[in-house]
């Protein structure tokens, strides 16, 4: 099950490196070189990556394309990737906008070769972000996503970049310096507990799926350090302040990699980490950051309703979209599970593809202020069909990607709500139905104040339309919007079983909490019970054979008393 | 495509009903055809071809789906009534463990009436559309939004499960939104259309919460459920056991649930509180006001209450609340009526009139009564909508009735069928008006469910005498008169809307000149096709009659309304009243949907037929009141002091002032308490104090990092570097040891 040595996952974190180094050594005057070459790569990573979901199956929690050898075996740090229903999206769609980002960045004209050679290794870095299952592994690629993104932000930024890249890395890389301590200190208790310090996130899970990695207030304290750092990503408010700026003043294929990709190492961090390892305090901590969500969804339309800046409004918008993200997650149900995690996507998508847009004007009329629009409808007729059809997304209208998304994680915040014995108060989810309203007053004035009315900007008046390969490349948005939003069960089909894990892993007592480490014997079936399984085969993951239900559905779990090697 | 599921299995329904969701697929398929064809085919074929096949194209999907339904209609007529419901499903939406959405249809009598509405009533307004737009700008795009309007119309009504009808529910109102905002160069008409969206967002926020209560509600009672149902939200499982799980529940949620429902319902449908959208939203063109915003969108939310009926009846507190804000909203938007100046506006305050009279209907539980008037109102409003149409188009779009007078003699076709429609909104037997008005008065009057009824009737008795009065105004100032008064009035001064003429700066554009930006030829010859050449109404103006295409539709419709209510109620209560047993055919086809008429419970109405002949005089002289009154102060015109709205009158166009306190209160400071938030919160405390001040406290205390702040990146930067550095050989150390 588990590949020794390198496979697909390690080609698709370093091919794009490999790409980036190869890069490095051709003359930076071969502008065509340098875009072609970057193209290339991150076409050939986004092939490849295909061939993850090809493979996938959907019918286990476990983690799938496993790979891994002992990197720093007297520290307990190993190379060890793998992909769960979770990650797997999240790894689509980072070469995905990688992808996009690279082709609409064709525009750039200078310094071509460092801008190509930044967003190849970001890329790569990305995608370790998804697939590390160590914790110093996932430190290391956490943190080498913010170096690329610097240089991208303060060398290729508008007017205010230095200032805005020195804010979105302190602020990033203050946040996750409590992570590493936490990181370290999990070391120790591993060490404590089994005599064998380690990093591997699979056998620090095991150690929490039995109540034996910390508890109490130690538990509080290393949740807190693991979600100051995630919250700062996602942002959460009130850490979202370096959001705006850095979103605002990056180049547009930056914007589009940090909206879509980067806030969402944030929501994932706490599904892949913090849940399993501190269920318990993240159980305690769920009403205090679903409040959070709930003003920031609130605070965030808010802002983005006052902007004079186009772009800016974009960036504030994402400060509202992604609470419903997290409003969803840590309602800790399936509806809500499955809202978060799509939501996280069709932020990817609508968002991203958003700052692609803002950015195609940007790049004819080099100002991004309200005042100078109005009318561009007129002259742009292709390019504001496509902008509507990407903002009825944001907007959230039924039938589009964004609906799915917020009415699933509203629906699953409202039932953790109304539930007579939960923490969560029914307020919640109540005042986050207002930020779809304020989405649809943000949203539409944008369009008016841009699109509507008379043509006020001499270079508005003499504008063309997009040209056909931008269209394309928006086009490619479009469809997702619409796939995601008519049939998002491709999407969630290969997503549940690994939700229902992180559920069960946080809400289930120690003990009955399903382990990765489990391979042979526990697993969750399309009900969503933890269930004992045997497999037939251990080279075929998609072929279990259930053998007790554990946990009827819809009562309350009972404590598996035996785990391990029980067969 | 699966799979006609019936409750009642001992009848296998006729595969027929698959073709539902070809009534469906029509539209979609004309909208998709527009959107990608439209302009294409103008340019190839010339603008006269060009539009008359692209009109053409736009009508045969509405028209083909009224066909079908009307099939549809008959073949489900002809089952026995209990079995009425028959369900189509294709493939899974939401698909979840704890959730299923499938794509499913639901054919019933209720969801047919609206299908037959919308698609009959739909038909005759594109018709009449292909001569509205006809020299508009951007002829494709206007039924691009029309056509995938009816699509999301038809969702709305044949959807079987909440999150369906909510996709039609808020497609609509996109294309509300986009119709509304269809003449965007003027500013003020992209606000009405973003007004329109967002107050509807409002509702919608209740509605959405009413599901999310809904499936909690469904979701944690499984065990009534059928055996693994996972279909939380459907109506095919949700109505039939409404009384048996809400049975476990206490008042407060009993009676929440179709109050957050109804929330939806007075957004979409134009209550009072949330009506203010619908006034503004005549900026769109005329038959945009008649299809959505008289004879179907905005009957959407008495459809939803009709639909979910059994949750009202639970609570008596959610049916007086019903009723309250019907009566109240009829009563309030007629006086309004009075002070409008503007013919679509009479007639828009007058739609939110009787949509309050349709609440009123639901609301003493005359679910039936209510549907019945959504169908004659859906026939006459139309006709009124696309007659002041007509008006408009022959005063050179001048709506203002007090440049009107005496039309008669110009455009008679026109003020022919709109006198039908005018007799028929006032309330006079035989036309379609009275039966339904007159059904929805004595369920008032009779109604059980709430205490003293009688001050409902008297509400809408009142309402009705208000109705036929600001109805005979307007159609006094228009058609009557001796006055021609556009030839006395001073030349209107006509708003240009066309754009100011710019004189680009030519200056460096940059290496991507023509890639970017059109040459001045270009812009030119753009701005020569864009002038559109409005000509203001002079006093030289001579009106003249419409297209076929337009006054064909007006006849159609006031055939409607001529015989329609008669003919859909066999002619009772009279035909009751004077022993002859005619079937009330409406109500014989929709009460297995919406359960049966009030009337019909009601012991009092069979007892005393003096009171039945006494409510029936009073409804008909509230009408005759309103007319003679009305008719005599205006038949000879203006009158002087209406010149300029005065007092009482202007204060009543002025929606009691009603409109510009919610502006004030959530636009105006709404808007400057976040713009100050902006500022202070945000960019003062938070970024100001927080993070620049404790960078700058950092900075001051560094003493490595001196300099400045972005030394201190350089400074991490190269932290981590090292510490890349240090691991990697570490790296090499231990594995070459």
């Amino acid at each position: 099950m588990e590949v020794q040595g390198f496979g697909v996952l390690s080609l698709l974190v370093f091919l794009p490196v490999a790409g980036a180094l190869a890069a490095s050594f051709v003359p930076r005057n071969l502008l065509g070189f340098h875009r072609w070459w970057a193209l290339l790569i991150s076409a050939f990573t986004l092939f490849a990556s295909l061939q993850l979901y090809v493979g996938f199956s959907g019918n286990t929690f476990h983690f799938q394309w496993r790979e891994g050898m002992d990197w720093l075996p007297a520290l307990g740090i190993r190379y060890q990737l793998g992909v769960d229903g979770i990650s797997l999206w999240l790894i689509l769609l980072t070469s995905l906008i990688s992808f996009l980002g690279i082709w609409f960045s064709f525009h750039v004209r200078e310094r071509v070769k460092e801008f190509m050679i930044w967003l190849l290794i970001l890329e790569g870095a990305m995608i370790g972000v998804f697939c590390a299952l160590d914790l110093v592994l996932f430190y290391i690629f956490f943190e080498a996503t913010l170096i690329p993104m610097y240089f991208l932000i303060s060398i290729w930024g508008g007017k205010n970049r230095v200032y805005s890249s020195v804010k979105f890395f302190l602020f990033t890389f203050l946040g996750s310096i409590f992570m590493l301590v936490a990181i370290v200190a999990l070391y120790f208790i591993s060490k404590a507990a089994t005599g064998e310090g380690t990093f591997d996130l699979i056998a620090l899970q095991a150690l929490a799926a039995d109540g034996r990695l910390a508890t109490g207030p130690i538990e509080m304290w290393l949740f807190a350090a693991f979600a100051l750092a995630f919250a700062v990503k996602v942002p959460l408010f009130p850490v979202h302040t370096w959001l705006p700026d850095a979103h605002t003043e990056a180049p547009t294929a930056g914007s589009m990699i940090l909206a879509a990709i980067m806030l969402k190492m944030g929501t994932y961090g706490f599904l892949r980490f913090a849940f399993p390892l501190f269920p318990d305090a993240a159980v305690q901590a769920a009403p205090f950051l679903m409040g959070l969500s709930v003003v920031g969804i609130i605070y965030g339309a808010i802002m983005a309703a006052v902007q004079e800046d186009w772009k800016r409004l974009v960036a504030y918008s994402s400060v509202s979209h992604l609470g419903f993200v997290m409003l969803g997650i840590f309602s800790l149900n399936h509806n809500g599970l499955t809202g978060g995690t799509l939501q996280a996507i069709n932020h990817g998508i609508s968002t991203g593809a958003l700052f692609l847009l803002v950015g195609m004007v940007y790049e004819r009329t080099h100002t991004r202020l309200f005042q100078d629009y109005g009318g561009l409808k007129r002259r742009m007729p292709m390019f504001a069909t496509l902008f509507l059809l990407i903002m009825l997304s944001s907007v959230g209208l039924p039938s589009t990607n964004g609906f799915i998304g917020e009415f699933l994680a509203m629906l699953g915040a409202f039932q953790a709500g109304a539930n007579a014995n939960s923490a969560i108060p029914l307020w919640m989810p109540v005042l986050a139905g207002a930020g779809v309203v304020l989405a649809a007053v943000y949203l539409l004035w944008m369009f008016q104040k841009v699109f509507y009315g008379p043509i006020r900007n001499p270079v508005v008046n003499r504008l063309r339309d997009i040209r056909p390969w931008e269209q394309a490349v928006a086009w490619v948005f479009v469809v997702f919007v619409f796939w995601l939003g008519l049939y998002p069960k491709f999407f969630t089909d290969k997503m549940q079983t690994s939700l229902n894990a992180v559920r069960h892993q946080t809400l289930q007592p120690p003990g009955a909490r399903p382990a990765w480490a489990d391979v042979r014997t526990i697993d969750i079936n399309a009900n969503g019970d933890v269930v004992v399984v045997q497999r037939d085969d251990l080279n075929d993951l998609g072929r279990w054979t259930e053998v007790a239900v554990r946990t009827p559905s819809g009562h309350q779990p009972q404590r598996l008393a035996m785990r391990g090697g029980e067969e | 495509m699966e799979f006609i599921t019936t409750p009642h299995a001992e009848h296998l329904p006729d595969p027929v009903f698959h073709w539902a969701w070809l009534i469906l697929l029509a539209p979609i398929v004309g909208f998709l055809f527009q959107a990608a064809l439209g302009r294409r085919i103008e340019l190839a074929l010339g603008k006269t071809a060009g539009r008359r096949l692209l009109g053409f194209a736009a009508v045969v999907p509405v028209a083909a789906g009224f066909i079908l339904s009307v099939l549809l209609a008959v073949r489900l007529a002809g089952m026995d009534e209990h079995s009425r419901l028959v369900i189509t499903s294709w493939f899974p939406w939401i698909d979840l463990q704890t959730l299923l959405v499938p794509f499913e249809l639901r054919l019933d009598p209720l969801s047919l009436t609206m299908c037959l509405i919308v698609t009959g009533v739909g038909s005759l307004i594109h018709v009449y559309a292909t001569g509205y737009m006809a020299d508009d700008g951007d002829y494709s795009r206007f039924f691009t939004y029309f056509n995938l309007f009816i699509a999301f119309m038809l969702m709305l009504a044949m959807g079987n499960n909440l999150p369906l009808v909510f996709i039609g529910w808020e497609g609509v109102g996109l294309c509300s939104y986009l119709l509304i905002g269809y003449w965007y160069h003027d500013i003020e008409n992209a606000k009405a259309a973003n007004k329109a969206f967002i107050v509807n967002r409002i509702g919608d926020w209740g509605f959405a919460l009413g599901i999310f209560l809904l499936y909690w509600v469904y979701a944690s009672n499984q065990d009534l459920l059928p055996l693994g149902e996972r279909r939380y939200l459907s109506f095919d499982v949700i109505l039939p056991l409404a009384e048996q799980v809400l049975a476990g529940y206490g008042p407060l949620i009993v009676s929440v649930i179709p109050l957050l429902l109804f929330v939806g319902a007075v957004g979409k449908s134009a209550q009072w509180p949330l009506y203010l959208w619908l006034p503004d939203a005549m900026a769109g063109p005329t038959p945009v006001s008649a299809l959505i915003h008289a004879a179907t969108m905005v009957t959407a939310g008495v459809y939803l209450v009709a639909r979910t009926h059994v949750f009202f009846e639970l609570s008596t507190l959610s049916m007086a609340v019903v009723a309250g804000i019907g009566a109240f909203t009829a009563l309030f938007a007629a006086t309004v009526a009075f002070g409008q100046t503007d013919i679509k506006k009479v007639l828009a305050y007058s739609t939110v009139s009787q949509l309050g009279y349709m609440f009123l209907a639901c609301g003493v539980g005359a679910f039936g009564a209510g549907m019945f008037h959504v169908t004659t109102h859906a026939f006459f409003k139309a006709l009124l909508f696309l007659g002041s149409g007509a008006v408009i188009v022959a005063m050179s779009h001048n709506q203002d009735l007090r440049k009107y007078g005496n039309l008669r003699k110009y455009i008679p076709i026109t003020c022919w069928t709109m006198l039908i429609g005018w007799l028929a909104i006032a309330g006079i037997p035989p036309f379609a008006g009275f039966w339904s008005k007159d059904e929805i008065l004595a369920s008032a009057f009779f109604s059980n469910l709430v205490q003293t009824p009688q001050i409902l009737w008297f509400i809408g008795w009142v309402t009705a005498f208000l109705t036929a009065g600001y109805m005979t105004r307007m159609m006094m100032l228009t058609f009557y008169g001796n006055g021609e008064r556009w030839r006395t009035a001073e030349a209107h001064a006509h708003a240009d809307h066309s754009q100011e003429h710019f004189h680009a700066d030519h200056g460096a554009q940059g290496e991507h000149d023509l890639a970017y930006f059109l040459t001045d030829d270009e812009v030119r010859a753009i701005e020569e096709e864009e002038h559109e050449h409005h000509h203001g109404l002079t006093p030289e103006h001579e009106p003249r009659e419409v297209l076929p295409s337009m006054w064909v539709p007006l006849v159609a419709l006031a055939a409607l309304s001529l015989v329609g209510g008669a003919a859909l109620s066999g002619l009772n209560p009279f035909a009751h009243l004077l022993g002859v047993h005619i079937p009330h055919l409406f109500e014989a086809w929709n009460h297995p949907s919406v359960g049966l008429s009030v009337l019909d419970e009601a012991s009092a109405f069979r007892e005393s037929i003096a009171i039945e002949w006494a409510l029936i005089g009073a409804s008909i002289g509230a009408a005759v009141l309103g007319i003679g009154l009305f008719a005599r102060r205006y038949i000879k015109g203006l009158p002087e002091s209406e010149a300029e709205p005065q007092g009482l009158q202007r204060l009543a166009g002025e929606q009691w002032l009603y409109d510009r306190t919610m502006v004030r209160l959530f636009v105006d400071a709404g808007g400057k308490f976040a713009n100050a938030f902006y500022r202070i919160f945000d960019s003062g405390i938070i970024d100001g104090i927080f993070v620049n001040g404790s960078a700058k406290l950092v900075g001051a205390m560094g003493l490595l990092l001196r300099r400045s702040q972005t030394g201190s990146v350089r400074f991490y930067a190269l932290a981590i570097a090292v510490g890349v550095v240090f691991a990697l050989s570490y790296v090499i150390y231990t594995t070459t040891r």
